[in-house]
């Protein structure tokens, strides 16, 4: 009798098991969400992009006119509860786990109402604090769908290459659902998200710009990929509101020590001959010191420490430097001097127009106060950042000048 | 009922325990009549007369499992030529028991022995002459190995005993007979080394021979049967080898041996886990060269218990943790595959374990047929006709293959089982039964006890030991032996 | 029950460790953040300090009255109907501890892992596995900690070796979180944290000798204590002060944040296997203590028969509050804040009757 009770609810078990059994061919997998504002309030388009599976696999031959992913668009007032809505033409259970990014255009960033439709994608395990944060210039619809890699068929690749290597060079910040989380309820930084467009057709090609003097959708290109992600988008208390250029996104991503960035190249002009560049490797072995010095009644003293290292990538000058001490001293002034000038401007436009900073500095001032309270009470976005005096100073451990020794001679070579 | 059978049973044989008589004629006729004489075609009756006392004499024995020139050479020369005192004397055989009644008369003869009657004399003599036809000794075929002995236990009790002591020169090395079975006496020898094996043990194991009430006990695999403690258990008690290298390293570290004439291997009691998933080259390969078989042998256990459970938990109910490449490509495969895939997975299962079963009992010229079929069908053809996907082929392959990495055939059958309940477990609530399943399947085997030893010592309950368990220390710090057998000497090699 | 003294250090220490040691993953250190803030990991320091002082009371009281258990000892200091009393409560405390624990984890695995199972489901197929764990005995229970205990605690260190990344140690301050006094008090209110270790007194004669008993569960204690204070920190260092009061299962969440490089994103899956083992197991050494409690009580000596009925009152009971939010920020909370001065105060009443009593100087 008992053995028998015992195999019944075996049973029981196994059939009622099924309830979160699902198989894989039954699920749709999505790569990357969008997010747009409608007219409605409270009701926003979602965009999902799924992938294809049969696209780029060897065992079964798909038909050549298979689209690598499916891209859909419904309205709704979540990103959970559209997914059903979607299933109205969708024909598997839309699945988010695998999410890359999210996309959400500049018009839903800079409303309102913003953070009200993201903060749901927290409450489900499906979406993973990992997933990074995009902003598109033109809608998130839009950007999904003109957004046709050329090598990287299958989405997720082609994502998860595009961002990690963007992130590397620094031109795009490192902007994790996860961060914007820790960052908007702090309520005391600035967050800055990737900023990202697939729009050329605007007439704003920014012809004078160098190497990273842009924003996405700026860049002169032929060919390739019609998407480029450049710059940052800075969101104030869950808001946009404004777009730094890749190069700002590089200096705040310096500054900010919970950021990793690998090295990257940049020019300056050369400063005996400023109609030619310089260009040179920025790399940082040791992160920033960070120092406050917090007064209550008088403003705050902010001193701030990078040590970098540079090395010499072409001299199109031709002069020089690598065999002369005074030339180096020269070189060596003029890449701290302008990377002094530049963060400078960042931090300035950051008290005076954002009145916060996006370099996380608010950690720093935490261990002056012993409680929340007082903390909270001291502000650090209205009262203490603002005012503060910083002072933001380069220092260059090492400069190379890679395998070459000297650099060919002009008036020998053209003797 | 049973009582009544053994006893009408008894009753038939009534001459059974009659004294032997003085008379030869009545001897003789008692045992024409014990043995079937006549009928019974290979048993043989010869009469002489003794030359040393000039009195009738008698022999009787199986032709077929004595050694006939030496019964001539030894035994029956010598009674009609030469002169002496008394047949021990006179016989030349290196073994001689007197005996009274019929039943040890009974016995010896089964055993291969020739029993002597004499005229006027109420006792017996048993010589013993056996040749019970057996198998050369021959490598091992089961549990091979590349480095290390290749001998392997034969058919025969005294090949086996020899085999044991080659590797054992100690004079407490004890090889103790005992009878089992009540129609067909067989003998049952336990062999251990009397000053270092535990008293409580060895008489446990005693009382177990001594309590199997069959008629017959033929071999070894039987015997196992018979003394184990739950029959209904999937996790063996009792180690089976074939290996008298193995079995002399257990001797040494105080467990118990038991050998019969009839098998061509051994038991071992008492066992832990550990004891099932060592294999003795482990310990003859170097320390790094063993413990790399024993982690690779570890994964394999891991790989055939679990990988196709864990496969199905995890495409079933947690497909967010396979990477987006790989879940594609499954995803495609399995577009057209009609079965859900806990079904798929049972069906390869199901197909290798058939293909390993039909390949074991195939005659030995089809063999290689059998490997061509199987890999067409369980490879291209079931992929192509979209019956399975080909992943599957690929877990499937991998649990069977690993499953062969366990050597021992019991441990192999109780992974190769309990694989179908973790896979069940798996498709009914994913990981949370699986790993349910797996820790009650771990905790059951925890409490397993083989002859009062439990089952995960000396790692939980901790003893002293060589602490040869998962991996093992260098031979040269192997100090003490498993104290959880509570042997008499503990100390195997001094600090 | 099976008691033939196998029971050493090592599977006291492995038992106490599973036992005390998964509240790190549990929803405990929301449930302390809601006042405290990022001060929270603060807590269990207080706590414990709070509560050792009367755990070694036991500990020296039980060494005192030898062979005896602490249901036992309750009955002969205080004498026997008001033993009983005090070891009812005991047994009620443990009970609801257990219940509300359990409803806790059984939330746990269907938010994270299984959305659309019922929870009944799941809280049959988890007490059933609890039940028959429960059922093969003390000994066995502490085989399977032992054994277990090394990959259990693996996984934790490889969760903190992946999170290390993700880890601004500034985020701690301001050092106090919500203020000091509010966790002081807090730490005081929530001591019953380690009402476990009192638990795990009934078994005391469990061990080959009790002084193995002793040593391994205090040994065991400070190893908790020291893991969970590191992984509050982590929490509170991954999280900030306000995010940390929304994550219900900071544990889960970390694990879900995680990743192996690029190609192994979700990894989730695998601490939660290490996790279930732990939480199997906790609740296995969990209503095998409280029923062991309930049979020395009404001294039933053969109380194994006992689990069935109680795992099915586990069951019923832990069924009944609304919704996890509930069941842990309010009846968790007030359970913890009732326990916490039973402990504290309990023991040393206990040591100035046995000093009344005149027992304490032999």
């Amino acid at each position: 009798m008992k053995k028998k009770l015992l195999i019944v609810l075996g049973f029981v078990i196994l059939l009622a098991g099924c309830n979160d059994r699902i198989e894989l061919e039954q699920q749709s997998y999505v790569i990357a969400i969008g997010i747009d504002n409608t007219d409605q309030k409270g009701v926003y388009a979602f965009t999902y992009q799924i992938a294809n599976p049969e696209v780029g696999s060897s065992a079964i031959q798909s038909g050549p006119d298979e689209p690598p992913t499916e891209i859909v668009t419904v309205n709704g007032a979540d990103i959970l509860t559209a997914t059903y809505t979607a299933n109205s033409f969708v024909s598997k259970k839309i699945t988010l786990d695998h999410t890359r990014i999210i996309i959400a255009s500049e018009e839903a960033a800079r409303s309102e109402d913003f953070l009200r439709v993201i903060q749901s994608a927290s409450r489900t395990p499906q979406i993973r604090r990992g997933v990074q944060l995009v902003i598109s210039k033109e809608s998130a619809t839009d950007f999904i769908n003109n957004n046709e890699p050329i090598m990287e068929k299958r989405p997720h690749k082609y994502y998860q290459f595009m961002l990690s290597r963007a992130n590397q060079t620094g031109i795009i910040p490192r902007a994790t659902l996860h961060r914007f989380f820790q960052i908007t309820e702090g309520d005391a930084d600035l967050f800055l998200a990737i900023y990202a467009t697939t729009d050329q057709s605007d007439e704003k090609k920014n012809e004078r710009g160098f190497e990273d003097q842009y924003i996405a959708g700026e860049i002169p290109q032929i060919g390739g990929s019609p998407t480029q992600f450049m710059g940052s988008a800075v969101f104030k208390e869950g808001q946009m509101i404004d777009i730094l250029n890749g190069e700002e996104s590089r200096i705040a991503q310096t500054l900010d020590n919970t950021l990793e960035m690998g090295d990257y190249l940049a020019t300056i002009p050369d400063p005996l001959m400023p109609e030619y560049r310089i260009s040179y490797e920025y790399s940082q072995k040791q992160k920033p010191s960070i120092n406050i010095n917090y007064h209550k009644d008088k403003p705050t003293e902010i001193d701030v420490k990078v040590h970098f290292q540079a090395e010499i990538i072409a001299i199109p000058s031709l002069i020089g430097y690598t065999q002369n001490k005074d030339k180096q001293k020269v070189l060596e002034e003029s890449i701290i001097q302008r990377l002094e000038e530049k963060t400078n401007t960042l931090i300035k436009k950051s008290q005076e127009e954002y009145r916060s900073d996006p370099f996380y500095w608010s950690l720093y001032i935490r261990k002056h106060f012993k409680d929340v309270k007082s903390y909270e009470k001291a502000d650090w976005h209205k009262k203490i950042y603002p005012n503060a005096k910083i002072n933001v100073t380069y220092y260059i451990d090492k400069l190379e000048f890679g395998k070459m020794l000297d650099d060919s001679h002009l008036d020998e070579v053209r003797d | 009922m049973v009582r009544s059978f053994k006893q009408s049973k008894k009753s038939q044989t009534p001459s059974k325990h009659k004294k032997i008589s003085t008379s030869l004629q009545d001897n003789i006729q008692e045992s024409k009549q014990l043995f079937s004489y006549g009928v019974n075609k290979d048993f043989a009756m010869r009469t002489i007369q003794i030359h040393f006392n000039k009195k009738d004499a008698c022999l009787f024995y199986y032709s077929s499992i004595v050694n006939g020139p030496m019964i001539n050479l030894h035994v029956i020369k010598p009674l009609l030529e030469r002169s002496g005192e008394s047949v021990n004397n006179v016989v030349s055989i290196e073994n001689i028991e007197e005996v009274d009644n019929f039943e040890k008369i009974i016995q010896n003869i089964n055993s291969g022995k020739i029993i002597l009657l004499i005229d006027g004399d109420d006792t017996a003599y048993a010589m013993d002459v056996a040749d019970f036809a057996h198998r050369n000794i021959s490598i091992t075929e089961n549990e091979n190995t590349i480095k290390g002995p290749q001998e392997a236990f034969t058919e025969s009790l005294n090949s086996n005993i020899s085999l044991i002591r080659k590797q054992l020169h100690n004079n407490h090395l004890i090889n103790e007979g005992v009878q089992t079975g009540e129609r067909s006496k067989n003998e049952v020898n336990l062999v251990y080394i009397k000053d270092l094996v535990n008293e409580d043990i060895l008489e446990n194991v005693r009382s177990r021979l001594e309590q199997i009430a069959t008629d017959n006990v033929r071999n070894i695999e039987i015997l196992e049967q018979y003394i184990e403690e739950r029959p209904y258990s999937l996790i063996p008690t009792v180690l089976y080898t074939e290996k008298p290298d193995k079995a002399s390293s257990y001797l040494e570290d105080g467990f118990i041996i038991l050998l019969m004439d009839s098998s061509s291997a051994c038991l071992i009691v008492p066992v832990t886990f550990w004891s099932f998933f060592h294999s003795p080259e482990d310990r003859y390969l170097r320390f790094f060269y063993g413990n790399f078989t024993r982690a690779i042998r570890l994964f394999c256990f891991y790989l055939t218990l679990l990988i196709s459970a864990s496969y199905v938990a995890i495409s079933n109910f947690h497909s967010e943790m396979i990477p987006p490449d790989l879940l594609l490509a499954i995803t495609a495969s399995r577009e057209r595959v009609p079965f859900p895939l806990i079904v798929e997975v049972l069906i390869m299962e199901i197909a290798f374990e058939l293909i390993r079963e039909a390949g074991l009992r195939i005659p030995n010229p089809l063999g290689p047929t059998i490997g061509i079929v199987g890999a067409l069908i369980l490879g291209q053809a079931a992929v192509q006709a979209n019956i399975i996907s080909p992943i599957i082929v690929i877990v499937a392959a991998l649990s069977g293959l690993s499953s062969f990495a366990l050597a021992d055939i019991n441990i192999n059958f109780t992974v190769r089982l309990m694989r179908f309940i973790f896979i069940l477990a798996a498709g009914a609530f994913g990981m949370l039964a699986l790993t349910g399943a797996f820790l009650l399947f771990f905790m059951y085997a925890a409490s397993i006890k083989s002859f009062g030893i439990p089952f995960f010592s000396p790692m939980s309950p901790h003893f002293l030991s060589s602490e040869d368990t998962v991996f093992r220390k260098p031979i040269k710090k192997e100090i003490f032996r498993p104290n959880y057998l509570h042997p008499k000497d503990v100390q195997k090699k001094s600090k | 029950m099976q008691n033939k003294g196998f029971l050493r250090l090592k599977e006291i220490l492995a038992m106490t460790l599973i036992l005390v040691g998964i509240k790190l993953s549990d929803s405990t250190p929301a449930l302390m953040a809601q006042k405290a803030q990022n001060g929270f990991w603060l807590i269990p320091l207080l706590s414990f300090i709070c509560i050792l002082p009367s755990f070694l009371i036991m500990l020296y009281l039980l060494k005192k009255y030898q062979d005896k258990n602490i249901v036992e000892l309750l009955e002969s200091l205080t004498g026997k109907w008001i033993g009983k009393c005090v070891g009812i409560l005991l047994f009620i405390f443990a009970f609801l501890t257990l219940t509300l624990d359990s409803r806790n984890y059984i939330e746990q695995i269907k938010l994270l892992y299984f959305p659309e199972s019922p929870t009944d489901l799941i809280y049959f197929v988890f007490i059933a596995v609890v039940f028959i764990g429960a059922k093969k005995g003390i000994e066995v229970i502490g085989f399977t900690s032992w054994i277990t205990l090394f990959t259990i605690k693996a996984a934790f260190v490889l969760v903190l070796i992946l999170i290390y990344g993700d880890i601004v140690v500034q985020r701690i301050f301001p050092i106090f979180g919500a203020s000091l006094p509010v966790v002081l008090s807090e730490g005081v209110k929530k001591a019953g944290i380690f009402a476990e270790l009192f638990f795990l007194l009934i078994a005391y004669q469990s061990a080959k000798r009790t002084s193995m008993f002793r040593k391994g569960i205090l040994l065991a204690s400070i190893i908790v204590l020291l893991e969970i204070t590191i992984f509050y920190f982590v929490y509170a260092s991954v999280f900030d002060y306000n995010s940390i009061k929304k994550i219900q299962f900071p544990f889960h969440d970390i694990t879900q944040y995680i990743n192996l490089g690029n190609f192994l994103t979700n990894i989730e899956t695998i601490f939660m296997i290490f996790w279930l083992f732990a939480a199997f197991i906790k609740f296995i050494i969990f209503i095998y203590i409280t029923t062991w409690i309930f049979g020395e009580i009404f001294a039933i000596r053969n109380f194994e028969p006992l689990l069935l009925p109680f795992s099915f009152l586990v069951i019923i009971i832990g069924l009944s509050p609304f919704n996890s939010v509930i069941n842990e920020l309010v009846f968790r909370e007030t359970l913890l804040t009732i326990m916490s001065p039973f402990f504290i105060i309990f023991p040393f009443v206990l040591w100035i009757i046995a000093w009344g009593k005149g027992d304490l100087k032999q």
